[in-house]
């Protein structure tokens, strides 16, 4: 059904699609220059500049490999819930929080009635879109995670803040979708951390979403997925990429019991892991998820963003993760 | 009824100005070797007493060391243990907090004794108050470890920890601790291990001498599980009422064997509470209590700023102290 809706978008893509989860490594020159801004060492026109450097870079690169739905690479974003909380109104920086060890950041905080100020990712988007004949993913951070990473002074509730983020993402995606979108990837890595919350972040998705056509990817990584299936399958999406091609859970199992509905992107590289893949691990993987569904309806990335990887290290494991998709491509009936 | 004031566990180490954050910088220059062991501990003591002080200063009867030693809530106490190594970072429950996980391959001793000394700090710097210790309980590190060998499963590791954190707890009650606070979080994912928990906190309250023993959860619902905890071998239970909104009620109905733990002050989120939204609680719960309750935050106050968990504790402390005094 969904290879259908990407046929009537105008979309032709080969089977086994590949993409990318959203980030990509920033170069040294830019995480050095994103550095000497906040010192008001150089201007702000400067760091633009080296972004839309470092975007196109990705962009070739993506196109050389062969991957077939690009991304920009997020070189313009820091954290991906900041980024918005930095833009949406009724934001405020927060004090410090530490994540691990002697790592600390600023969590953002909700202080007024939040609302979009206009478009936030739509001319990157069309930017990088202009490069490339190939078709770029709108990406969006989506409401649950905005508000689950989030502190809120605001709303009387988690429920009240996430509808209420959800009215603003669903300006943006509409923007975005006007600028020319079809394929729009929204981020929800918070998911499954509180599990009895899954119905308002599903209601949250249609308030995103309802009426406005285009091809939507859920990522939700880090989840403990089993806790949330099959209530995730009620999100009006059509492709959920659950980072769990290589998970230890019975997915077979589960989706004999109840049936897997949505396309799948099997997240065939481990981000968090510095070696790069051998092509016939992913192809394994990918054949792992062929046994759960016909190819049809099965996406292939990485498990996550790659930001946290060198770009050496990004570049092989995409290397491998295209190898290993061409070698199942060609052995498909 | 005297109700009391207390810390839950964690406090933030650092603030946002450059003169709150020493602990940060120490931390920096102990990783490139630019300070010493010594010069190290110094720093650690001096913003425990600083915590200590602050808890205190906010209206606190009862605080805690502000856990400022521990990397994390697991791998602190693994750290100290035979057999262990330190594993790489996971997600801790729904924040967004990161621990290390350990890893048991063996039989598990201590080299020494780890939280004695980090007791005396805070006790000395919070006389003549007491201050409460608080450690992760024997099931919860389980279900936070990697076990990769020397016990035959999970509930043997479980009871594995109960062993050496005996001898924390008997530590802690010879260094005159009164009450000390174990934090199971894990149960409230596992309803069905209170066995485990009721067996492995057994371990611990046969250690504890003259001190008297707390069990707190959070991050989850613990209304399924009221009863179950009520028998647990323990004098206080902690509950996250913030969490759990619908367990005031059951409170209410049921009543408490035990010294409850009242955790009204949300610890993960930077809104104020209000007179208006705890005061109800109270009124429903505290007609069923005993002669003595705990007020406190839901869980520790180290996954907000440290200004916000400043203004969180004075908040505690004028609600504890306006209750008897508001007209009710």
């Amino acid at each position: 059904m969904s290879r259908a809706k990407l046929t009537a978008l105008g979309l032709d893509l080969p089977l086994l699609p590949t993409s990318t989860v959203g980030s990509f490594p920033k170069p040294e020159y830019l995480t050095e220059a994103r550095a000497k801004v906040a010192r008001n060492a150089i201007t702000r026109a400067e760091l633009d500049r080296l972004e839309r450097q470092a975007t196109e870079y990705w962009i070739r690169t993506q196109e050389e490999l062969g991957v077939d739905v690009l991304v920009d690479g997020e070189q313009y974003r820091g954290d991906m819930v900041a980024y918005f909380a930095e833009t949406l109104r009724g934001f405020a920086r927060g004090g410090l929080v530490r994540s691990y060890g002697n790592r600390y950041y600023h969590k953002p905080v909700i202080v007024g009635e939040v609302a979009w100020p206009g478009p936030i990712t739509v001319d990157w988007w069309r930017w990088t879109q202009s490069l490339t004949a190939r078709p770029v993913k709108g990406m969006l951070t989506g409401p649950y995670t905005i508000m689950d990473w989030s502190f809120d002074d605001h709303y009387p509730d988690r429920k009240a803040a996430c509808l209420a983020l959800a009215r603003e993402v669903r300006k943006e995606l509409a923007a975005l979708l006007e600028a020319g979108a079809k394929i729009v990837q929204i981020d929800e890595p918070a998911l499954s951390v509180r599990p009895e919350e899954l119905p308002f972040a599903v209601e949250a998705m249609h308030a995103v979403v309802d009426g406005l056509p285009a091809y939507y990817i859920v990522h939700a990584c880090f989840g403990a997925f089993e806790t949330i299936y099959p209530g995730l399958l009620d999100l009006p999406v059509d492709n959920l990429d659950l980072a769990i091609s290589h998970s230890a859970l019975d997915l077979l199992a589960m989706f004999e019991k109840d049936p897997f509905t949505k396309d799948l992107s099997l997240g065939v590289l481990d981000v968090h892991h510095h070696a790069v893949e051998a092509s016939d691990e992913v192809r394994g993987r990918i054949r792992r998820g062929l046994g759960l569904l016909p190819a049809e309806r099965i996406w292939v990335d990485p498990d996550c963003g790659l930001k946290t990887r060198t770009v050496e290290e990004a570049r092989g494991k995409l290397t491998a993760m295209m190898t290993g998709v061409r070698e199942v491509r060609a052995s498909l009936p | 009824m005297q109700l009391i004031a207390a810390s839950t566990g964690s406090y933030p180490r650092i603030g946002d100005s450059p003169e709150s954050q020493r602990h940060r910088r120490a931390y920096a220059q102990r990783e490139r070797g630019e300070i010493t062991e010594a010069e190290w501990q110094a720093v650690e003591d001096a913003v425990t007493r600083e915590v200590v002080a602050e808890q205190i200063a906010a209206g606190v009867e009862l605080p805690t060391d502000g856990q400022v030693r521990w990397y994390d809530p697991i791998s602190h106490l693994a750290r100290g243990l035979t057999n262990v190594t330190i594993d790489g970072l996971l997600r801790y429950f729904d924040t967004n907090f990161y621990i290390r996980q350990p890893v048991v391959a063996g039989a598990l001793a201590r080299r020494g004794p780890i939280l004695r000394r980090e007791f005396e700090v805070a006790a000395a710097a919070a006389a003549p108050r007491p201050v409460k210790p608080v450690l992760t309980g024997p099931y919860s590190l389980a279900q936070g470890s990697i076990l990769e060998g020397g016990h035959k499963s999970r509930r043997a590791l479980a009871e594995a920890y109960a062993e050496v954190l005996a001898q924390e707890v008997s530590d802690l009650a010879g260094a005159g601790a009164e009450l000390i606070q174990v934090d199971e979080p894990y149960l409230l994912q596992h309803p069905e291990d209170i066995d485990v928990v009721r067996q492995t906190l057994a371990t611990l309250a046969a250690a504890r001498g003259r001190a008297r023993l707390a069990c707190y959860t959070y991050f989850g619902d613990a209304l399924p599980l009221y009863d179950d905890l009520q028998s647990l071998p323990v004098d206080v239970l902690g509950f996250d009422l913030t969490y759990s909104p619908k367990l005031g009620r059951r409170i209410a109905e049921s009543g408490s064997a035990k010294v409850l733990g009242l955790g009204v002050i949300d610890g993960r989120n930077t809104k104020l509470e209000t007179a208006a939204a705890v005061y109800p609680v109270l009124d429903q719960v505290l007609p069923r209590l005993g002669e003595t309750a705990y007020l406190g935050p839901s869980c520790g106050l180290e996954f907000l700023p440290r200004a916000r968990a400043r203004a969180k504790l004075e908040t505690l402390g004028r609600l504890a102290r306006g209750y008897g005094r508001s007209a009710r």
